[in-house]
């Protein structure tokens, strides 16, 4: 089914306040964690994993979550498709494994968050921090960014036999 | 006369989600009734080669530090390790 101009226009709006934000959100994440690790005081740190685990559930999650949603949107309600291109299946590919791994760690953090706030001032040092998930996410979501802005021509096997289809059905 | 053809790809896409009819002719132009005959493109070649690489490394860094992977991404049991503060 393709959408009508307008509500392309809306769908798309939605997908890129969804996507910005998540990238967005994932910047903050990592600033946060960045305080947790390098930071001495103990009430900074214990703040940090609380904020990590608010921002994760509250901003990562729906945003990821909605961003994955409009994103499936937009390809099957335009003509690219969800698997007729290749950086619309790449880039659906690795939004749906970064999501997987968001919802994946997400209970982690909570935990680590939990700690932190009980945990004694001399072991917060061992809590460490959490750096290469959200490094890892960031560059997946610039990656994706990169595909959706310049669109790598190219077309699956599946497109040219969906085009192929639709042309022998277009012959009178 | 490929940044002329770019030019005009650019001009005609300005957007995300309009039809693909400049790229799809830029594929379609290979062998349209031979689906077999298409190659796939080098940008995604690469794109393979490079995540292929990220992931053994990952592997790699997962099985020599023994500390994370996916079956670690459930909270531990136990909170003792931490030295959690007793009421």
């Amino acid at each position: 089914m393709i959408l009508s101009p307008r509500l392309r226009k809306c769908a798309l709006t939605a997908h890129l306040t969804c996507a910005v934000g998540w990238i967005g959100g994932v910047v903050a994440y990592l600033t946060l964690g960045v305080a947790a690790v390098t930071s001495q005081d103990a009430q900074t740190v214990r703040a940090a994993w609380t904020a990590m685990a608010l921002i994760g559930w509250f901003a990562l999650v729906p945003l990821a979550l909605a961003a994955l949603l409009t994103g499936i949107v937009m390809s099957l309600g335009t003509k690219w498709g969800l698997f007729r291109h290749y950086w619309t299946l790449i880039s659906f590919v690795l939004t749906v494994l970064a999501v997987v791994i968001l919802l994946l760690h997400m209970p982690t953090v909570s935990f680590q968050a939990d700690v932190a706030q009980t945990a004694e001032d001399t072991s917060l040092a061992g809590l460490g921090g959490d750096l290469v998930h959200p490094g890892l996410g960031l560059v997946v979501l610039l990656v994706i960014q990169v595909l959706n802005v310049y669109k790598p021509p190219g077309m699956t096997p599946y497109g040219h036999r969906k085009q192929h289809e639709q042309r022998t059905e277009a012959r009178p | 006369m490929l940044l002329k053809q770019d030019a005009c790809v650019k001009k005609t896409t300005p957007m995300t989600d309009l039809p693909p009819s400049p790229v799809a002719k830029r594929d379609s132009n290979v062998k349209p009734d031979h689906e077999s005959t298409y190659s796939t493109p080098r940008w995604v070649k690469v794109f393979g080669i490079i995540a292929l690489v990220v992931v053994l490394l990952l592997i790699i860094l997962m099985l020599s530090g023994g500390e994370h992977g996916p079956w670690r991404h459930t909270p531990p049991s136990s909170a003792i390790e931490y030295g959690v503060q007793q009421p």
